[in-house]
């Protein structure tokens, strides 16, 4: 057993001592390709995890802003904007909900919702269907809306990352 | 030559144009605001005669709500409610951003100094009742809804520990969170109902719990000392302030990891996204700012600058106005007592406006205020016009919803009966000033009383440990020795100690430089209980804090062996008879299905 042993170690020294500068050539440069690799993939820009956060909105988000394009019996459609490609979601007033206008902290009734009013809604997706916990109606000449709206103009839409 | 003058004339004529101010923010009267008496007509200034929201603030140190009008920044209001407030959200829902949906029923702020949650009525602008956690437990920020509004989810900051709180009757669950030091810190809830977020600034990172069944999941790694932890309205982000790694972290809820890290102003502590969770608004201390972050972008976009040494901070319901709450004041104010004041900042938000950015309005406030949030004033009624019998019976609508105080099955609270309550801020306390004393940190004796000289600095306690027996007379002389207040560099910091729960309205202690402060009372009751820093002394404030252990005869107090099911009673910090209005405590402890109830 003993000579296996020392056998392999002066095998082991040899190959290093003769074939040492080679070795060292040959993991040079696997290194450096290696190094060359990582700072190139790591100063690329794109996103650690692309996912749903780079791909418009989710019928499982927590909030939409969309324009009313059909209205019912405390539920409506909207359809989303400032996205690259508008959605149609089906949303439901959720029996707690409330709707509030534009106009600083006045509540208005569900039923005076209209087709073509811009909201934002605020709830979330259970029993396959989205509850709206509050319904917002936007101002068009809200700074914040018409940034949104400057942004999608711009190339940069809503809930999709640049 | 004709041609030069034409130009000229066109240049002149578009400069002038050019010139001309934006159209000033104009206050629009609606049905609500003309029923008020008070209202005569539109006005172009900042400060209607009557707000259209208002600020609650979670007032630290005076133990009190501070009630404020936005934007005029009056205070219309103290609301008595505990030792010392940190954090709360309103009832209803969490969906939105900070300010939630609010039914404008209650806010449930954490008193840090008690070890307790208050529910207030902001209907009655009073405490109606006091969640008494389980003991040992060492609230620390508290307290953020489900999306259901049934549950909140509270951090035990001193003792390492998680907690889910039903609303109706106080019955709790309580997580162990190792290993040790463990710090769970400000915890906001998915609004979806799967997860809670917490900071935890020991391990640097951000924990992630279930909310139904109530469980750690996994911890992210984020920037150094995780502070303000927020999810977006959308439900997608959660932006994390890196304390004392200047970045915010941006985790991305599907995949709980971090996606993003962006660079923010020094000394990042807390996020105010707004409702439409485009930009966040966060508060940085040590490069006395508010950074903007895009979140659509995911970039720094602009940066204001605040008068001196922000902490929390707060966003308008409409988006249009932003709080920055100011630790220090730098002598802006005229002197009023020992502490100087500190003091809230209005800055405009709004793109459009000629001030965009600019701090319009600046108010010194009571207290040191923690957390604050906004909400309409419209959701609060005018119950003092005859009116009041209402409260007891049908309520108050928004909208389409019909809101009344329905009291069944909630403990204490039989019949139509709105308690109000005003617990004690300090109580069986006798304190006083004296010069400062030089005396070596440490314990002595003087006759039987226990004479313990701590000393307190940026940042921490000589001694950290404090050990007397079971019903010692305790004397504690307290000297602030900071020269400068370590990064803050502030000439007038003061220093504070505050031992947590039972012995919270004991203590109470405060320490301003150049004199010590002595506090006597009897440690009457066994157990182990954090001390800490109420008064913001810099960026880590919340890591000066030390153990104050009351031995039990023939043996030592921990966290396993104390009379902690007589201190969950509370019995310092309401008058008697009143507990009635006490729920929780130790007797449910655990009793939540484990943790199991539905958060949606």
């Amino acid at each position: 057993m003993h000579r296996i042993e020392h056998f392999l170690k002066i095998v082991f020294l040899k190959v290093i001592i003769l074939k040492g500068g080679e070795l060292v050539k040959k993991i040079n440069f696997v290194l450096a390709t290696v190094f060359a690799l990582g700072l190139f993939l790591g100063t690329q820009t794109a996103p650690a995890s692309a996912g749903v956060l780079g791909n418009g909105s989710s019928i499982t988000d927590n909030m939409h802003i969309g324009e009313i394009v059909k209205i019912g019996n405390r539920k409506l459609t909207i359809a989303t904007k400032f996205e690259k490609k508008s959605k149609k979601y089906k949303l439901v007033l959720h029996k707690e909900g409330y709707v509030m206008t534009a106009n600083r902290g006045e509540f208005k009734k569900f039923k005076e919702l209209k087709k073509g009013d811009l909201i934002a809604a605020f709830g979330y997706y259970k029993d396959k269907k989205w509850q709206a916990r509050r319904i917002d109606i936007l101002d068009p000449n809200d700074y914040l809306v018409k940034r949104l709206a400057a942004d999608a103009a711009a190339g940069s839409y809503y809930k999709h990352e640049r | 030559m004709k041609k030069r003058m034409i130009l000229s004339l066109s240049l002149a004529v578009a400069l002038l144009l050019c010139a001309v101010p934006a159209d000033a923010k104009k206050v629009v009267l609606t049905d609500f605001d003309k029923r008020d008496w008070h209202v005569v007509e539109g006005m172009d200034n900042d400060a209607p005669l009557r707000d259209y929201a208002i600020l609650y603030d979670a007032g630290g140190v005076d133990g009190a709500i501070g009630v404020i009008g936005i934007p005029s920044m009056r205070t219309y209001r103290h609301i008595r409610t505990g030792v010392d407030l940190h954090n709360f959200p309103f009832s209803g829902s969490n969906a939105g951003n900070n300010n939630g949906t609010p039914d404008g029923k209650y806010l449930y702020v954490s008193d840090k100094g008690s070890d307790t949650i208050a529910e207030v009525n902001l209907q009655t602008g009073w405490t109606e009742r006091i969640f008494a956690l389980p003991k040992p437990f060492g609230i620390h920020h508290s307290a953020a809804l489900s999306p259901n509004g049934k549950y909140l989810f509270a951090t035990g900051e001193l003792t390492g520990k998680m907690l889910k709180l039903r609303l109706s009757d106080g019955a709790t669950t309580v997580l162990d969170i190792p290993p040790a030091p463990s710090a769970p810190d400000y915890p906001d809830t998915g609004r979806n109902g799967k997860y809670v977020f917490s900071g935890n600034y020991y391990h640097s990172a951000v924990m992630v719990f279930s909310q139904n069944p109530f469980k750690l999941i996994k911890e992210i790694p984020v920037g150094k000392n995780p502070h303000g932890t927020n999810v977006s309205p959308t439900g997608r982000i959660v932006t994390v302030c890196d304390k004392l790694s200047a970045t915010l972290s941006i985790i991305d809820v599907e995949k709980l990891k971090v996606h993003r890290v962006i660079p923010v102003g020094a000394g990042p502590l807390h996020n105010q996204i707004d409702t439409l969770g485009k930009y966040d608004y966060i508060s940085s201390f040590v490069s006395d700012s508010t950074s903007k972050v895009d979140l659509q972008r995911m970039q720094l976009v602009d940066e204001f600058p605040i008068h001196y040494r922000v902490g929390h901070n707060s966003i308008a319901p409409d988006n249009a106005y932003y709080v920055s709450q100011n630790k220090f004041s730098t002598g802006l104010f005229t002197p009023t007592g020992i502490v100087f004041a500190v003091n809230f900042e209005l800055q405009d938000i709004d793109e459009t406006s000629p001030t965009y950015g600019k701090s319009v309005k600046i108010i010194p406030v009571d207290g040191e205020p923690h957390e604050g949030r906004q909400i309409f004033a419209s959701y609060i009624q005018r119950w003092n016009t005859g009116k009041g019998n209402d409260l007891f019976t049908k309520g108050y609508s928004l909208g389409d919803v019909q809101i009344s105080f329905n009291d069944k099955g909630r403990p204490g609270l039989r019949g139509p009966v709105r308690p109000q309550i005003e617990p004690h801020h300090t109580n069986h306390a006798k304190k006083w000033w004296v010069p400062r004393d030089n005396g070596k940190p440490g314990m002595t004796k003087d006759g039987d009383v226990y004479v313990l000289r701590i000393k307190a600095f940026s940042y921490g306690y000589v001694p950290r440990f404090l050990h007397v027996p079971q019903g010692a007379k305790v004397r504690i002389i307290f000297t602030n020795i900071d020269k400068a207040a370590g990064l803050t560099k502030n000439p007038d910091v003061t220093m504070g100690m505050v031992i947590a729960g039972y012995y919270g309205p004991k203590t109470m202690i405060i320490g301003p430089r150049g004199m010590s402060m002595v506090s006597e009372f009897t440690a009457d009751v066994a157990g182990e209980f954090e001390f800490y820093c109420q008064h913001f002394c810099g960026p880590l404030h919340l890591e000066m804090r030390g153990t104050f252990f009351v031995d039990p005869p023939g043996g030592t107090a921990s966290l396993g062996v104390g009379d902690y099911d007589r201190v969950s009673e509370q019995e310092l910090l309401l008058s008697e008879g009143e507990s009635e209005w006490l729920v929780g405590t130790n007797k449910l402890r655990n009793t939540l299905k484990s943790g199991s109830e539905p958060t949606i």
